[in-house]
């Protein structure tokens, strides 16, 4: 048995580590290129979103690669998410693929009884170990990552914070003990601070939407990195940990979390529409009071949550003085479009700023 | 004094639940206004929102039809209609999406119902209404059961006796298929083609919930359950010559079972069309796709 699984960002990390841990025999897709995207595109539903088509792009080049075995999150609606799993394993079965898919559904007793079918031969102190390891390596990625954003928006040369970091995700994957994280932690963190900085004071810009568009670079274009070097620091409203902790753990200074943003709200959104629509307007209206330049809210094209907020935040928008860039991507998506309007997204920030 | 005028845009789950809720505001002593059949300017009055679902940029020109004829207008929130179900992102945040993008609108009654977890919440709105319009509680209860008897329960029949023609399963939400200016008015132009009709209103909903059964995964919206039920049930019963599958352009949820239904129906050897709809989809060429739909289907049975 060989296992795969999707690729969201550095998520491959984590679940590369936990399955490998637990004795399983691992495979990760080949990073996405334009192919990845191009190949989901021609098997996929002409009107899903994107991240079913890229992640099934990611599953016919596993598959191609060896892999057997496909595991998978669920979902529970009503974001097309939870469909995701039932809708590809129709089509990878019509392409004649031989495969198992192990569908994941957001639920703890769910995760361990997926667990225990994967790897039966793991006890309990090895599962303990493997979460253990791949929580802490998911928690150190995210650190840094929130880091990075910063020193890159005023690094002196472009480009070297992002070196320190790709040199900090090497020995991320490689550490084999949970213990020897916070060591790679503060290593990088010293080392991003000792960047060479420019002296420029860096617009702020709230990076709010979609989870899957916001973590996965290829897709997104790299929007981070060209804001960076824009001179913007983009503060990250969503990240794999924040995610973990407040959809799947339910963990209670996150729900808390989540509740504060729900309030924020609740003025434009009184209830949550799926995914992290509610998220958007909550956390636009928070950065807004915390004196943010500006916020761009990104999203797969038809996004059915997102679309619902990228309809209500005009009006908070408005309301707050805090100008929004919503940006829809899908497979068409083209760099000079984006880097256009980008472009423009920040001037007109900076020129805000200066009045 | 005066009645209230509520006013009910006709739009989305008016046309699941329009009968019901005129009687209920009836029998609390309001008088209901309904906005009239869509418009093309009721379209135009929509185009205000970006990238949603042509039913709903409609609701948002229903909406505008209604602002000076009444008092207050009924836009619920309709979160869930059935335990572990919803309905769909756009019900969930419709009261929302009207109130961000019409200005100077009358009172917006916006219940929230959602069955989802707890069955209570239909007669917590129900109760809120009543405390709205000025009727107590039991005033109040009474007049939803009264309404619910006086909607009744549509006999729907399934089955080939409609007609010797040939029969076409036209599957799709009640709120675009009825709608005959965003449906094109497809459900006539099929008939005037000598097809026989079956819409999903037509399919009890047991046996649709029933045929859904075979799916590997319960699908969780409400409306879209009922919708793969009912083709895969028609499917079953060999009682449709062909399906045809209407959506609205950026439809999530159909986006994902329009892919299910179009497998079992070439499964089941039964002809399968998408028609997809949008603002620009011109009448010319819909009716050319149904034309040559139907002409297949009449040679296929010919031989």
């Amino acid at each position: 048995m060989i296992v795969t699984f999707p690729h969201m960002g550095p998520l491959y990390i984590t679940l590369k580590s936990l399955l490998s841990t637990l004795g399983l025999k691992v495979m990760a897709p080949p990073p996405i290129t334009k192919k990845t995207v191009e190949t989901g595109a021609r098997y996929a539903p002409e009107t899903a979103c994107l991240p079913l088509k890229v992640t099934l792009g990611n599953y016919i080049e596993a598959l191609e690669a060896g892999a057997d075995t496909i595991v998978t999150c669920g979902g529970v609606g009503p974001c097309r998410l939870g469909y995701y799993a039932q809708v590809q394993q129709e089509i990878l079965t019509e392409l004649n693929y031989k495969f198992t898919m192990v569908v994941i559904e957001p639920d703890v007793l769910q995760v361990i009884k997926t667990i225990r079918q994967l790897a039966p031969q793991a006890g309990v102190k090895s599962v303990y170990r493997a979460f253990t390891l791949a929580g802490a390596k998911m928690n150190t990625l995210d650190r840094l990552g929130d880091m990075v954003r910063e020193v890159r928006a005023t690094e002196k040369l472009p480009g070297t914070a992002d070196t320190v970091y790709q040199e900090a995700v090497a020995e991320i994957e490689a550490a084999s003990e949970p213990g020897e994280l916070p060591d790679i932690c503060d290593i990088y963190r010293e080392k991003l601070l000792q960047v060479e900085k420019n002296g420029q004071v860096p617009l702020r810009i709230g990076l709010v939407g979609e989870i899957y568009v916001m973590l996965e670079n290829f897709v997104n274009l790299d929007l981070e990195q060209r804001l960076g070097r824009l001179g913007v620091h983009v503060h990250r409203t969503m990240s794999l940990t924040d995610y973990v902790r407040t959809h799947l753990l339910r963990n209670k200074p996150y729900l808390a979390r989540y509740n504060e943003i729900a309030t924020a709200a609740a003025p434009y959104l009184g209830h949550g529409v799926g995914g992290h629509g509610l998220r958007s307007i909550g956390a636009t209206v928070e950065m807004a009071k915390q004196g943010f330049d500006g916020i761009m809210h990104v999203f797969p094209f038809t996004c059915m949550p997102e679309v619902i907020a990228k309809n209500i935040l005009h009006q908070t928008s408005n309301d707050h003085e805090i100008p929004v860039l919503s940006l829809a991507f899908d497979e068409q998506s083209a760099e000079a479009g984006v880097v256009t309007r980008l472009e423009a997204f920040v001037d007109l920030l900076n020129y805000r700023r200066r009045l | 004094m005066e009645p209230l005028r509520i006013g009910l845009p006709r739009g989305l789950l008016y046309y699941e639940y329009g009968d019901l809720w005129q009687n209920f505001f009836a029998a609390l002593g309001a008088r209901v206004i309904v906005s009239e059949e869509t418009t093309k300017a009721m379209l135009t009055a929509g185009g205000v929102l970006g990238e949603v679902c042509l039913p709903l940029k409609v609701y948002v020109g229903h909406t505008v039809s209604l602002a000076g004829k009444a008092d207050c207008l009924f836009v619920p929130r309709i979160v869930s209609v059935a335990r572990q179900m919803y309905t769909c992102p756009k019900m969930m945040g419709l009261p929302d999406i009207i109130r961000s993008n019409i200005n100077n609108l009358p009172e917006v009654i916006d219940t929230d119902v959602s069955l989802r977890q707890r069955q209570g919440s239909l007669a917590e709105a129900i109760l809120r209404i009543g405390c709205r319009l000025g009727q107590g509680k039991i005033a109040s209860l009474r007049a939803w059961y009264w309404a619910r008897r006086q909607a009744g329960v549509k006999q729907p029949v399934i089955g080939g006796s409609v007609s010797d023609g040939l029969r076409i399963g036209l599957i799709g939400h009640s709120y675009l298929i009825q709608d005959k200016f965003i449906s094109m008015n497809a459900r006539d132009k099929l008939t005037a083609m000598g097809m026989a009709v079956i819409t999903p209103e037509q399919v009890p909903v047991r046996q649709a919930q029933l045929a859904a059964l075979h799916l590997n995964k319960k699908i969780y919206w409400s409306y879209c359950h009922h919708l793969a039920g009912t083709a895969l049930a028609l499917i079953a019963a060999r009682a449709v010559d062909g399906l045809i599958f209407m959506t609205s352009f950026s439809c999530g949820p159909d986006s994902m079972i329009s892919e299910i239904i179009r497998r079992k129906a070439e499964a089941g050897n039964i002809p399968f069309m998408l028609l997809n709809t949008e603002e620009h989809t011109a009448e010319a060429g819909f009716l050319t796709r149904l034309e040559a739909f139907t002409d297949m289907i009449k040679r296929r049975n010919r031989r």
